[in-house]
């Protein structure tokens, strides 16, 4: 596994024969065609693992990945647009409310440019972003609706995102399996 | 709900339905792709070009004007954020990408809405 962290560059699917792949950039495009085709990160440990541990490590932000980054990206914009327009207009009724819209919003953000990131910082800063964010649309969107005289004030994550198309309760369960798919290959000391 | 909802519901749609399919064609973005969502723009243009003309011509917006300008704004930078993101990586997530852009549009072309009247 350890030296398999040094190759990252050697494209490891070329095989699938993606239409896009001599356009553009390293590793991405012959990936981006099998990544929901389940690469056979875990399933052979032995036989995959020089040509797999290369795209668990710095390929967070290709294929599918790009997608989750860009809508990642729009609720960053969207929820701290909200939150800032409401805490700076009406913030007196209902500061926990909209404290909690800002705090959704600074989730977002950090979300989206940890996945944009490479190396296992980010990685680690994406799962707790993302694990954050799934904990508080869950706890938020309960609260909201067994506790609405509480909770009346909407935030993004209110009745579990019902106000954004249930985007925000599917965003990080969608996120968490595309970080396990991508993680970065254990070290072995 | 005006005129100006309208032309980006239906140009928004088409635009997110082509990008769709050519992702689940598994094709890259391309100049089909890329002009649906420069279509978008457009329309985003044309509401933009409206409103400036109403707001000149005396008309009120209801609710928080800066509000209304921010999605504006906003909304006006989504397509060319997307293209530019699309075109860094070709492959056929991108067009996932630009398919997002037409929907987006359309809720926000609608909160715009909300707020005018």
């Amino acid at each position: 596994m350890e030296e398999a962290e040094n190759v990252s560059a050697n494209s490891p699917h070329d095989g699938t024969g993606n239409p896009a792949a001599p356009a553009s950039r390293t590793p991405g495009p012959a990936d981006a065609e099998s990544a929901d085709t389940a690469p056979a990160e875990t399933a052979a440990p032995g036989t995959g693992a020089t040509e797999t541990a290369p795209a668990t490590t710095d390929t967070r932000n290709t294929g599918p990945g790009r997608l989750l980054i860009a809508v990642y990206a729009i609720f960053a914009i969207s929820a701290t647009a909200r939150a800032g327009y409401q805490i700076l207009t009406k913030f007196s009724e209902a500061p926990l409310a909209y404290l909690l819209s800002a705090f959704a919003a600074a989730v977002y953000v950090v979300a989206t440019v940890s996945l944009a990131k490479p190396g296992r910082t980010a990685f680690k800063v994406s799962v707790a972003a993302v694990l954050v964010e799934l904990v508080g649309v869950l706890v938020v969107g309960a609260l909201s609706v067994f506790d609405s005289v509480n909770f009346p004030h909407e935030t993004v994550w209110s009745l579990f995102g019902r106000g954004y198309g249930f985007i925000p309760l599917l965003l990080p369960i969608l996120g968490l399996i595309w970080l396990y798919r991508r993680r970065p290959a254990r070290r072995d000391h | 709900m005006d005129a100006y909802f309208y032309i980006i519901l239906v140009v928004g749609l088409l635009s997110s339905i082509i990008c769709v399919v050519a992702g689940l064609l598994k094709k890259a973005p391309n100049d089909t792709t890329i002009l649906s969502v420069a279509a978008v723009e457009l329309a985003l243009l044309v509401y933009l070009g409206g409103s400036i003309v109403r707001v000149a011509s005396g008309e009120r917006i209801a609710g928080e004007s800066w509000e209304f300008w921010g999605y504006l704004a906003t909304a006006l930078i989504l397509p060319i954020g997307a293209v530019y993101w699309s075109i860094l990586e070709r492959t056929r997530w991108s067009n996932f990408v630009l398919a997002a852009v037409g929907v987006t549009a359309l809720v926000m072309a609608a909160r715009m809405n909300q707020i005018w009247y």
